[in-house]
């Protein structure tokens, strides 16, 4: 994207009042946006981005510009603006460039470039028709189909560079269906860096069944009960809960702010010993992947907590540096327009022993939740709230009724300690996470598992 | 930095837009708009004094929104050479030849137009003052929000973040129709996010001021006001679920009025994603409330001459007396609806086209003092802070339910703080229940600026213990 001379060049330009670190970042980037509404492709969107961010560290303070453009006198004139702010003492010099190597080696087969804008349709009228033939219930069908190519070139000042080309694909669906006056929303989505083979992998009319299927099954709820309860939490998208609640309170510029309730904690315990959490970015194709992060470290999988005991932070280069623990590979950006913080990518609870039957089983009245619409976490103290968007009553061990408006409030680090049952169904559902304005691909994972008890709080008003 | 002095962009915006014109000629398309956007921000981060983060950041972006055959295509590219401009209006016509055909895709005409002259100029929506403001002294000001802050009270133990942010921001909209015109505007804002301990409990309370100059933020207050939220709430315990009256602090009414606006959104009524569809002329409010989305008040930071599509900003009573009016049109939604666009076409970004957005939309306030407020509600639940609300709220059937703490007042008094309870309504409900309205407004930012005083609520379902 850029030669190497001209990387050099700027990194020095960077470092020359002083820095302690230098970083050029260059990315392209073309995406494409369908929306479908009312049976309609109601939206046709295509954007093209270029552009380079430019990072320096002096002390303890970073420096940042960004300029949407990678044209070696912009990007020369912006590395001298952005050095003329420091005045430090280092008088390092950047040497030869060497890549970075990464075990992460992946193959796509269907490059979104070479799929016709008309072959896109045809995915989200598929959706369409199948959502709506899955019940007659089913009265509207938003469906998004988003695809990206770009190419990301990163060198620093330690000599180091790397490059990736990344591929991502992402269809999602929400149903509405209704009866009567009563109307209940579904969703389902499908994500991978991979190109559109993924959709022979997985069929894109399951997707759009199984969106309906929940919110055909929601018409039907009745009240939430309220108060606290057992909660058993599905696989899949219920490991968003760890990840809001307590992952975020283990990534390392939180510790470093002593913003987090995880702090001065690795090596004890602080979760029942039934759980073992993992952040892995080496998963190939899943949402959260890649071969190199935001900063040109290769992907690595990092054991967070292991039986309960807490074993590592997720880090980027500064935070790893500052806490003078190895990189993690978590330093990642939205985009060229963003300095890297340390972020999780593929977070999940792993494994345990119990059979989910034998999860549901155990409890004599509880709460079963599936899928969620997404919550709010404070992290500096772990508190919580999410919004249950599928979820069930248990009656004496088994799913009852449906239960609609039901929301979890708790604390994280408390109810990792309550965590009575671990499931051996390990599986993972894609999302977004905001961080600090900057928005980044992920997934979460968990097997079914089960805690002693939590605060639902429902629309079914009065004493619980 | 200080030395390269911004430079007004808004002329070189028109060129762009005019070359591109000149371009889309050679398509086959029926009509087209062209929009380009420049900002040109800072953003600092303090941590114990010392700058943590400075990021200078200039972009500026084409999008290019063709319609052919009443289909609309959309592309935009933040590369502005001759041959990338070139690419970009190609994908825009290609685009259009997949997307719905619906007969009110046309521009909007003059005649479309509600108010036909600028109410507001960009000249006061400028902040000279923002431009010449030095590094230093943006630095000087967050470090001082930060020990002012820690000053407030001993039991603030850390900060988690302390952030300035301002952008320049210019604009320019050229289409077919013969809509050629452009605007800027500055803004700043601090925010402030307070750590609290006492014994083994761990709070957090924010704040934040916003202006279009650092000089029209009071940093005293910000500091104030954060650590007073932030040691309120500290050894906050549940309480038993129950019905109950509360008082919304004004951070709190704000998120609540935020989810009437979505609701009000001529988009979301006709996808028929709201609880207002079919409502017009009847009463929701049970008092004689008024609710207005104001594109022209000077201090509003959503104040803006002209809409995403080019319409005129004014303002429109949404409710008035407690009775919806109307709701809030761009072009498009108003010929479904057989009216006029309320000039609420709102654009992100270059990155998207013109969808329906909220401008300043505010409650107007009352003359009662919030002391008032809560001497009038006697017992209840006085919410200082939620979360959750952006996934709490199911616009299809109106219910909300969120997480809350603040404290519990009994006989007017504070008795004790509350905390991990959810509060659950729905919005026609919650509008229903409004007793009092305070003479406290104050606007948030966030998708619009959104402004309400303090409410009292009657008989909210409170989940606890």
């Amino acid at each position: 994207m850029i030669d190497e001379k001209t990387a050099r060049k700027v990194l020095n330009i960077l470092l020359k009042n002083g820095a302690d670190f230098s970083e050029i970042f260059i990315q392209k980037r073309a995406v494409n946006n369908l929306r479908l509404e009312d049976s309609k492709i109601e939206n046709s969107t295509s954007g093209y981005e270029l552009g380079c961010g430019l990072r320096l560290w002096a002390g303890e303070s970073t420096f940042y510009a960004y300029v949407d453009s990678i044209k070696n006198d912009k990007l020369v004139n912006a590395a001298k603006v952005l050095s003329s702010v420091v005045n430090g003492s280092s008088s390092i010099k950047v040497l030869d460039l060497t890549g970075t190597s990464s075990s992460y080696d992946i193959k796509i087969k269907k490059l979104p470039s070479q799929i016709n804008t008309g072959g896109k349709k045809n995915i989200l009228k598929l959706v369409d028709r199948s959502s709506r033939d899955f019940n007659s219930a089913v009265i509207q069908v938003t469906s998004l189909l988003s695809d990206l190519e770009e190419e990301i070139f990163i060198a620093n000042s330690y000599g180091a560079f790397s490059y990736e080309k990344v591929v991502k694909t992402f269809l999602a669906v929400n149903v509405v269906a209704r009866r009567g006056n009563n109307a209940r929303t579904g969703y389902k989505s499908l994500a991978r860096t991979k190109g559109y083979e993924v959709f022979e992998e997985k069929d894109p009319v399951n997707l759009a069944e199984e969106a309906s299927k929940i919110a055909v099954t929601m018409l039907d709820a009745v009240s939430a009960p309220t108060g606290e309860l057992p909660l058993v939490i599905g696989p899949a998208f219920g490991g968003v809960i760890f990840h809001e609640a307590c992952g975020h309170g283990l990534e390392a510029d939180a510790i470093l702010k002593d913003a987090s309730v995880f702090k001065g904690k690795i090596g004890k315990k602080i979760a029942s010993k039934l759980v073992t959490a993992v952040d892995d970015s080496t998963i190939k194709y899943r949402w959260g992947s890649y071969k190199f992060d935001g900063e040109g470290f290769p992907s690595h999988k990092t054991v967070l907590i292991k039986e309960g005991i807490l074993q590592n932070y997720i880090c980027d280069l500064k935070t790893s540096k500052k806490m003078g623990v190895e990189q993690t590979g978590n330093g990642r950006r939205q985009s060229f327009r963003n300095i890297p913080i340390p972020r999780m990518t593929n977070t999940y609870i792993d494994n345990g022993n119990e059979k989910p039957e034998s999860i549901l089983r155990s409890v004599s009245k509880g709460i079963y939740a599936k899928e969620f619409a997404g919550g709010q976490v404070d992290p500096a103290t772990g508190d919580f709230v999410f919004g249950i968007s599928e979820g069930y009553l248990i009656e004496n061990g088994k799913i009852s009724f449906p239960i609609k408006d039901a929301i979890l409030i708790g604390n994280g680090p408390d109810i990792l300690n309550k965590i009575e049952a671990v499931g051996n169904n390990l599986d993972y559902a894609p999302g977004f996470c905001g961080k600090n304005g900057q928005t980044v691909s992920n997934e979460v994972g968990q097997p079914t598992i089960k805690v002693s008890k939590i605060t639902v709080g429902g629309t079914k008003s009065g004493n619980g | 930095m200080d030395n390269n002095r911004y430079k007004i962009r808004g002329n070189r915006l028109l060129n762009i837009s005019k070359n591109a014109a000149a371009r889309i000629k050679k398509y086959d398309v029926d009509e087209f708009e062209i929009f380009t956007a420049s900002s040109v921000e800072n953003e600092l981060g303090i941590f114990k004094q010392k700058v943590e983060t400075l990021t200078f950041s200039d972009s500026i972006g084409i999008g290019i929104r063709v319609f052919r055959d009443k289909s609309i295509g959309y592309a935009y590219t933040t590369v502005l050479e001759d041959d990338s401009i070139e690419e970009c209006i190609r994908r825009a016509v290609s685009n259009s030849k997949v997307t719905g055909r619906q007969k009110y895709n046309y521009l909007p005409v003059e005649e479309e137009f509600n108010i036909k002259k600028k109410l507001i100029s960009d000249e006061l929506l400028f902040s000279e003052n923002l431009v010449d403001y030095s590094m230093e002294d943006k630095v000087a000001l967050t470090q001082e929000l930060e020990s002012l802050t820690r000053s407030k009270d001993k039991r603030i133990t850390d900060i988690e973040n302390v952030i300035y942010e301002d952008s320049i921001y210019e604009m320019a909209i050229l289409n077919s129709a013969g809509f050629c015109d452009k605007y800027r505007t500055t803004s700043c804002m601090v925010y402030i996010n307070a750590i609290s301990k006492e014994g083994k409990d761990t709070s957090t309370g924010d704040f934040f001021g916003c202006g279009r100059s650092p000089s029209d933020i009071n940093i005293n207050e910000v500091a104030e006001r954060a650590a007073e939220r932030s040691v309120a709430i500290l050894g906050g315990k549940k309480i038993k679920s129950n019905i109950v009256d509360i008082l919304m602090d004004p951070a709190v009414s704000a998120q609540f009025l935020g989810v009437v606006a979505d609701s009000v959104k001529a988009d979301s009524v006709q996808k028929k994603k709201s609880v207002f569809e079919g409502k017009i002329r009847e009463k929701i409010f049970s008092i004689d409330l008024n609710i207005f989305d104001d594109g022209t008040l000077p201090d509003g930071l959503s104040s803006m001459p002209f809409d995403g599509e080019g319409v005129m900003k004014g303002r429109t009573g949404v409710f008035e007396k407690g009775y919806l009016k109307t709701y809030l049109y761009n072009t498009f939604t108003a010929r479904k609806d057989k009216t006029l666009s309320t000039g609420n076409a709102a654009r992100a970004s270059y990155r998207s086209t013109p969808e329906v957005g909220i401008s300043n939309f505010y409650m107007e306030p009352s003359s009662i003092s919030f002391d008032k407020l809560l001497k009038h509600m006697g017992n209840g639940f006085y919410v200082i802070d939620i979360i959750g609300l952006h996934s709490g709220v199911n616009p299809v059937s109106g219910q909300i339910s969120v997480g809350a703490k603040g404290l519990w007042i009994e006989n007017g008094r504070p008795a004790y703080p509350v905390k991990e309870v959810t509060i659950a309504t729905d919005i026609l409900n919650f509008c229903k229940s409004i007793k009092e309205i305070g003479s406290d407004i104050r606007f948030i930012p966030g998708g619009g600026y959104v402004g309400c005083p303090s409410l009292l609520v009657s008989s909210v379902a409170i989940s606890g213990k």
